[in-house]
Formats: C-alpha cells, sequence, structure tokens
C-alpha cells in the first residue's frame, strides 16, 4: 500500500504529542540539514535527538530501517559522484585517469548526512501522527488547506519513496534475489532505481492530489472535523523554541556565508 | 508441492489484524481459487506463502520447508508470484532481461534462461516485443509481461494476485489456456480473482474469505450453491448460477455446458411429471 500506510500505531509520548510540535522538531530537522556546518554536528544531532525521540515513540526499528532504505542508495551515489569529481588533493586511491579523493569522500558523506536529518525528522512526525490528524491540525491553524496540502506532500515525498523501494524490492526477493548481503548491496541493487523511484513517487503524490481535488478538497465550505487534538501549554512553548531555534539557525548560517 | 497454513494471525504495524486464525491444507497440484471483498485480507494471506510476510503467529510450511526457515529468496524456488499490481513487479529495462531476470537469479545457464524467456514471452503472446520496454506496454499488457515472469521461475507452486484484472477476450483466452497447462502439468495454483465466471470456470476447490477469516471453503460446485454464505462476503455466484437459482434448477451450473445439460434434463423431468 503506497502512502499513508507509514504511520505506525504505537502508544508512545511521541504519538500523543500535537501534531504541530512534531511538526517543529522537523522544521528544525530540515533547517539544521541545511544549516549545521559538519558531519560531526548532522551525525552528533541524529545520534542525540533524533534516535532516541525514535526510542521514546517504540518506533526504533521501522524509524532506521526507513533511514537505511531512502538514505542508503544516495550515500553510495553520493560519495562516488564527489569522491571522484569534487577534487581535493589527498587521493586514496585512482581508478585510470580518476581520482577519488578524501575531501571528495567527505563531501558525499556530508550531504548524505544532511538528507539523513532531514528524512529522520520526517519520519518521526510521519511515522507518529496518523495523515488526517496533521491536515487538521495544520487547517484549525489558520492554514489554508491548499498550503497545508502542500506541506503534506512535501514531506510525504521521502515516505512514498520508501514504499516503493520496498516495493521494487519485494518484487525482487519473490523473483529469487537474496537480500540478506548486508547494506552496501543493497543501496548497490537499488541504485539504478533511483530515477524510476523518483519519478513513482511524484506520480503517486500527484495522483493523491488529484484524488483530493477530485472530492473537493479546495471547496471553500469550511469543514467540521470530528475529534479534537490534544494540546498543552507546555507544548505551545516547545514548539515555540523550536521554530526560534530553526529560524536562528537559518539566520546563522546566512549571516556566516555572508562574512 | 503441497501447501499448509496452521494457526495463522497477521497484524500490520498500523494494527490493522489482516488476517485471524487461517487453518488451510491445499494438497499438491490443486487450482484454488480465493475470493472475498475488497480488503477481506486475501493479498495478506498469499504474501505469506512466499515470506514477502511472516506471520504475527502461527505457520506456514511450503512443501516440507517451513517457511520460517527459508528468506523469501529460497522461498521463489518453490512459489512464483504475480502481484496484484503489475507496476510493482517490472524493474527491467526491456521484456527479455524482465522475465530472464528470475532464472537467472535461481542459477539457470544463459541458454536456459533465453530458452525460458522465449517460451514464456510467447505463452503470453508477447514474443514480438523481447527488446521492448516494460513501461511501453498498456496496462494489462504489463499484467501479462509480469505473469510471463513468473512462469518462467518454472516453480511447482503459483500464486497469481487477479490474473484477469483489466484483460479483454484476448488476454482472458491467453491466461484461461495458461492456467489449463500449469494444472495439467501438476502445478498447484493458488489464484485470487473477483473474476467469478473465470473462478468457476477453472477452479476446483474455492475459498471466501471475510475480515480476515475463512467464511466458507470447499470444492467449486458446492461454494457456489451456498448463496447465503456467499451473500454475507458480498460475493456473487456467476450469473449462469443465479439464472438456475432463479429457474429453481437443482444443481449448480458452472460452464455453459453444464447448464444447457441440466437444463435439458431439468425440463424432461418437469414434463413426465
Ligand atoms: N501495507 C499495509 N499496511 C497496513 N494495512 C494494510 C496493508 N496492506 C493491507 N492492509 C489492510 O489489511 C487488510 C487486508 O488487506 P488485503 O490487501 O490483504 O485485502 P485483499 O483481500 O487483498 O483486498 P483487495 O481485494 O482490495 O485486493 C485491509 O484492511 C487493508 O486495509
Ligand atoms: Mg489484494
Amino acid at each position: 500500500m503506497r502512502g499513508g500506510s507509514i504511520y505506525i500505531e504505537r502508544s508512545s509520548g511521541l504519538h500523543w504529542l500535537h501534531p504541530l510540535t512534531k511538526v517543529a522538531l522537523t522544521a528544525l530537522c530540515f533547517a539544521s540539514a541545511a544549516a549545521l556546518p559538519g558531519l560531526p554536528w548532522l551525525l552528533a544531532l541524529f545520534v542525540g535527538l533524533l534516535l532516541p525521540l525514535a526510542i521514546w515513540g517504540r518506533l526504533t526499528g521501522a524509524f532506521l530501517k526507513a533511514c537505511l532504505l531512502v538514505v542508503g542508495p544516495f550515500v553510495l551515489s553520493l560519495t562516488i559522484i564527489q569522491g571522484f569529481f569534487s577534487g581535493g588533493e589527498t587521493v586514496l586511491f585512482k581508478l585510470g585517469r580518476f581520482a577519488f579523493t578524501q575531501e571528495g569522500l567527505l563531501a558525499g558523506l556530508t550531504f548524505a548526512a544532511r538528507l539523513l536529518v532531514a528524512l529522520g525528522g520526517t519520519l518521526l512526525l510521519m511515522q507518529s501522527t496518523p495523515q488526517p490528524h496533521l491536515m487538521q491540525a495544520l487547517t484549525e491553524r489558520g492554514f489554508p488547506p491548499r498550503i497545508a496540502y502542500v506541506v503534506l506532500t512535501a514531506i510525504q515525498i521521502f515516505p512514498s519513496f520508501q514504499d516503493r523501494a520496498q516495493v521494487i524490492m519485494d518484487a525482487q526477493q519473490a523473483r529469487g534475489l537474496e537480500l540478506q548481503s548486508g547494506l552496501l548491496n543493497r543501496a548497490r541493487l537499488l541504485l539504478p532505481m533511483v530515477g524510476p523511484l523518483i519519478l513513482g513517487s511524484v506520480m503517486d503524490v500527484s495522483e493523491r492530489a488529484m484524488a483530493l481535488e477530485a472530492r473537493a478538497f479546495s471547496s471553500p465550505a469550511r469543514k467540521t472535523s470530528l475529534n479534537t487534538l490534544a494540546d498543552s501549554l507546555l507544548q505551545r512553548a516547545v514548539r515555540w523554541l523550536l521554530a526560534l531555534a530553526a529560524a536562528a539557525l537559518l539566520l546563522w548560517r546566512l549571516w556566516s556565508a555572508l562574512q | 508441492m503441497n501447501l499448509r497454513v496452521e494457526g495463522v494471525s497477521f497484524r500490520y504495524p498500523s494494527g490493522v489484524l489482516a488476517l485471524d486464525g487461517i487453518d488451510l491444507a491445499i494438497p499438491s497440484g490443486q487450482l484454488l481459487a480465493i475470493l472475498g471483498e475488497n480488503g477481506a485480507g486475501k493479498t495478506t494471506l498469499v504474501k505469506l506463502f512466499n515470506g514477502l510476510l511472516r506471520p504475527s503467529q502461527g505457520k506456514v510450511y511450503i512443501g516440507d520447508w517451513d517457511s520460517a526457515e527459508h528468506t523469501t529468496a529460497a522461498l521463489a524456488r518453490r512459489v512464483g508470484f504475480l502481484f496484484q499490481n503489475p507496476d510493482d513487479q517490472l524493474f527491467e529495462r526491456t521484456l527479455a532481461r524482465e522475465v530472464g531476470y528470475g532464472p537467472r537469479n535461481l542459477g539457470a545457464s544463459e541458454a536456459e534462461v533465453k530458452r525460458r524467456v522465449a517460451r514464456a514471452l510467447k505463452l503470453v503472446g508477447l514474443h514480438d516485443m523481447a527488446e521492448a520496454h516494460p513501461y511501453d506496454l498498456p496496462q494489462p499488457q504489463r499484467k501479462l509481461l509480469a505473469l510471463a515472469a513468473t512462469i518462467a521461475m518454472d516453480t511447482p507452486i503459483l500464486v497469481l494476485d487477479e490474473p484477469t484484472i483489466g484483460q479483454d477476450e484476448v488476454g482472458r483466452g491467453a491466461i484461461s489456456r495458461i492456467l489449463t497447462d500449469l494444472h495439467r502439468m501438476g502445478r498447484t495454483l493458488i489464484m485470487i480473482s473477483h473474476d467469478m465466471d473465470f473462478c468457476a470456470e477453472h477452479a476446483q476447490r474455492m475459498l471466501v474469505m471475510l475480515n480476515g477469516k475463512i467464511h466458507v471453503e470447499g470444492t467449486t460446485e458446492d461454494v457456489m450453491g451456498q448463496t447465503k454464505k456467499l451473500d454475507e462476503a458480498e460475493v456473487a455466484p456467476p450469473q449462469l448460477v443465479r439464472l438456475a437459482q432463479a429457474l429453481k434448477m437443482p444443481g449448480t451450473p458452472l460452464t455453459v455446458d453444464d447448464f444447457v445439460d441440466e437444463y435439458k434434463q431439468w425440463r424432461k423431468k418437469k414434463k413426465s411429471k
């Protein structure tokens, strides 16, 4: 099943958080992915914040698996491309005329880590929040449904990507391909699929957009919702803090780029 | 090769209990149809047969193998699997590579792969397009291609999820011939379908699912006759059976020929009364 199926039912604190609190967290992750200066920072954020949150949400296995499935193919392609083509002094090995440099390797890994942090934030939100709740939370705060939908669509590209990767791997296994042979091998197998994957995911998402439109999604009439979402003063405060931190990170980054 | 399911339940991570206490034995060489409304759990059930899903509870045996002890790739030697949506299954650049993918993984020699590809494409009538890209075919043809890729695995058990969906008469005819052939060769065939006429014509045995449970099962004639049970599961018997019932004829004719025979006998009896 595509999209939507990414939500994982658990009773955990993370699941009980108001969707907007988690949105703020995701925003912070995106800001960090863009702004943090280097690999150690990015990995520290992943291990120090995202992973504990996943454990708190009792999602550890699913969370790590999804990260691997989506970021895996990119790690490999990015390190190869960057390693060979972004130049640098320290040559690690040569393949014909092409030199693979340590600087390039680092650049590739850093880029993959940025992806990992952005994806991690998205996954925490999507795996612990039923999609209708998220939509409701956004529109309740006066988000025009159209914009709420764009936000949702953007964050769903990753999960939808994961669904497709899983589907293709299922099909390959069903026809006799052993997938036990480690992480690198998995990534290698998925590599030729990056193109069809992106295409397929975009198609999925746009199909859903059309389906929604066909059901008068953007009708101006006020919609009624059946349940209310629990919120608290503490959560509001945390939300603002997270949003401020995200904004501060981006500003700092901009400022240091201008120096 | 036979197949056994013992006390199996399955719950998706999202919390849906999709299978609830299933016991089932499918003898070697049987052609079984699985029916049931959308969401009844049909696809979930058959995904246990090649290990794509693992039971939350209970056991699945493929021949003498406990499926829990084998990977999906290993089970692929015994169970061929046609996915409900062909686009979930196709990932190669040409039809020939797509069909050859499975046999190659199972370690067939290049000559053998070639032979199987040619035969399977011929069976579904796509042999003229061996070098085309799978996505250049319209959806119904893609399903036939996926079927060819499944057949080329040469497995003793085949699972076909909605083989006839979207097919025109030509496609259905091809699938019908293929099923009949495979059945004659002694393969165990498990087919999920909403196509009642097709099931009635081909299946020896039927299994109707409802809410993750087996609602009725038995020989095709037997199941098709159980109007009330079928109603409960939102499954409509084929037109011929309904016609026979409307006429209050005895018996459950599954093919036009059967119907004509039974109709004649019934008329004779009525007249002689
Ligand atoms: N990947 C998934 N994650 C969560 N729930 C799922 C998933 N796939 C199926 N389900 C749910 O499990 C139940 C059984 O689904 P299943 O796909 O086995 O039904 P089906 O009988 O094959 O239906 P159809 O005729 O529509 O193909 C349904 O309630 C469905 O919503
Ligand atoms: Mg199904």
